[in-house]
């Protein structure tokens, strides 16, 4: 789901604009790091497969097909940084040449999908991916990434205010759940296939992650994204909340701009801590 | 090996054509941000900057009906949330809806229509996008059309064969997947050999005239005048 512009408001694409290029920055140097800058041709050309990809369908069930979106099968393959930056080169180009997703928006689509979804379709692989579960793992990592991507465009685009009733919100979002379990299944069938061919390109998680840090991180990513739903689709209960708590005056005028804001904020903060913690134990 | 049609319009060599990439970044940002922001009397001020747009394909020669076409491929999304708005009694959000993201993308294409790839990502470098990015967008687009006519064979070829089922997709798949790596192995070591050193050097390279800056200046001012109009007049 590539938003395109004209959908979100100003404040809402500004600050998710201002939020990835960093983020974009920060993968292509941690890419860079693990290949040399002269491994660019194969970022590249992975983005290219990706694309074509599209062109593969997979029959499920009667009449429909869906096709592969590619970040977690990316992110087991060549690491989560280098998936992050070939789906932020297939979304550039996919809004510069093909009209699909905005340009101011596209802030909003590579957070959405090239990094929200590649890491969120590593992080199973990242914990689990060693031992039996290692299927399963793949599978909830393509789901995941899918399902991530989609729950926070469609938050973005309920906090711009383009309207959604409930009956079209469950509506798209069952529509999400059944195109993330066939991401799952095809990212499962197509590394199965891919080890069968050559077990290295698979990589290894590295080990000695502990289990409690990498679901802390899940329900983290999980938490945050139905919070978001949540609190956009259900604007009347924090407002009931806000008058009974005296707060209603500046909280009804602000809605998209102080909740972007606010988010804003804990990634700057997240950032800053992260930087006191490396030096320290540097 | 087919070429994008934008590709092809990008090599014209109109008055839009020969301004450096930035003299024509920069209006095509300041429109889309113009547009995205407006609220007021937006119908008036969208047939203004679609007249705008026209103006701009005429300039450059390049085929309006063809880039309107093309721009449309923004609708069916568009018109999925703008139907949901419509239904949920707010027309006015589904004009605005639909006539911002297709002005959008008339806007982006114009950009890409007069302005070769390499050349914009060049001019992208210079607002600070990283270089390792945009050296990987170059190969994307260059091995873009490659990738996809090897799928097609693919495609037809199982087609020929009744249909492709779950499994034959998954491993004809893996089988591109491994293509492509091998691929990319071979572009590595010709350009290395060939002592490519991480950056691309285009053939021609625009330098920033005079003349680009007026017409950077007038191109800028144009939606400017327009959304202060709608935002001013009674």
């Amino acid at each position: 789901m590539h938003i395109p512009d004209g959908f979100l408001t100003t404040p809402v694409w500004a600050a998710l604009d201002a939020l990835a290029l960093p983020a974009a920055g920060f993968a292509a140097r941690r890419a860079q790091r693990g290949f040399d800058e002269s491994k660019a041709p194969l970022l590249g050309v992975m983005g290219a497969f990706v694309f074509a990809a599209q062109m593969i369908n997979f029959p499920v069930g009667i009449g429909t097909s869906g096709h592969l979106v590619g970040g977690a099968l990316l992110a087991c393959t060549l690491g989560p940084a280098a998936a992050s930056v070939v789906m932020t080169a297939i979304l550039v180009i996919q809004s510069l040449l093909f009209q699909d997703g905005g340009v101011l928006a596209l802030g909003a689509n590579v957070l959405n999908m090239a990094v929200a979804g590649v890491l969120a379709g590593y992080l199973p692989y990242h914990l689990w991916g060693r031992g039996r579960g290692r299927r399963a793992a793949i599978f909830a990592g393509g789901a995941l990434s899918v399902l991530a991507g989609a729950v926070l465009a469609l938050a973005e685009l309920v906090l711009s205010g383009v309207r959604m009733p409930g009956s079209a919100l469950g509506l798209s979002l069952g529509f999400f759940v059944v195109s993330a379990l066939i991401e799952g299944a095809i990212t499962v069938a197509v590394i199965s296939a891919l080890e069968n061919i050559q077990p290295g390109f698979v990589r290894q998680p590295a080990p000695g992650h502990s289990i409690l840090v990498g679901a802390l991180g899940l329900t983290a990513v999980l938490l945050a994204a139905g919070g978001v739903v949540f609190a956009s689709t259900a604007p009347d209960g924090i407002e009931n909340l806000a008058i009974q708590a005296g707060l209603s005056k500046p909280l009804t005028g602000y809605g998209g701009g102080a909740g972007v804001a606010g988010v804003g904020l804990i990634f700057v903060l997240l950032v800053l801590g992260g930087r006191v913690l490396r030096k320290r134990s540097a | 090996m087919r070429h994008t049609v934008v590709e092809e319009w990008s090599r014209g060599a109109s008055l839009l054509h020969r301004r450096a990439p930035l003299a024509k970044l920069l209006p095509v940002a300041v429109f889309l941000v113009l547009l995205a922001s407006a609220h007021r009397r937006l119908p008036w001020l969208s047939a203004g900057l679609a007249l705008l747009l026209a103006a701009g394909f005429l300039c450059a020669r390049l085929p309006l009906v063809a880039a309107l076409l093309r721009a449309a491929a923004v609708l069916p999304f568009t018109g999925v949330f703008a139907l949901i708005s419509w239904l949920a009694g707010d027309p006015a959000r589904a004009f605005e809806l639909t006539a911002k993201s297709y002005l959008s993308a008339l806007a982006v294409l114009l950009l890409v229509g007069t302005t070769p790839l390499p050349q914009l990502l060049r001019s992208l470098e210079l607002i600070r996008v990283p270089r390792f990015l945009l050296t990987v967008i170059q190969f994307l687009y260059r091995y873009l059309f490659v990738v996809l006519d090897e799928a097609a064979h693919m495609r037809g070829a199982a087609a020929a064969r009744g249909g492709m089922t779950f499994r034959a997709a998954a491993g004809a798949l893996a089988v591109l997947f491994a293509r492509s790596y091998a691929r990319a192995e071979g572009i590595h070591h010709a350009m290395i050999a060939r002592g490519f050193d991480g950056s691309f050097h285009p053939l021609s390279t625009h330098s920033f005239t005079a003349r680009d800056g007026y017409f950077t200046a007038i191109a800028v001012a144009l939606p400017v005048v327009a959304r202060a109009a709608a935002e001013v007049l009674p």
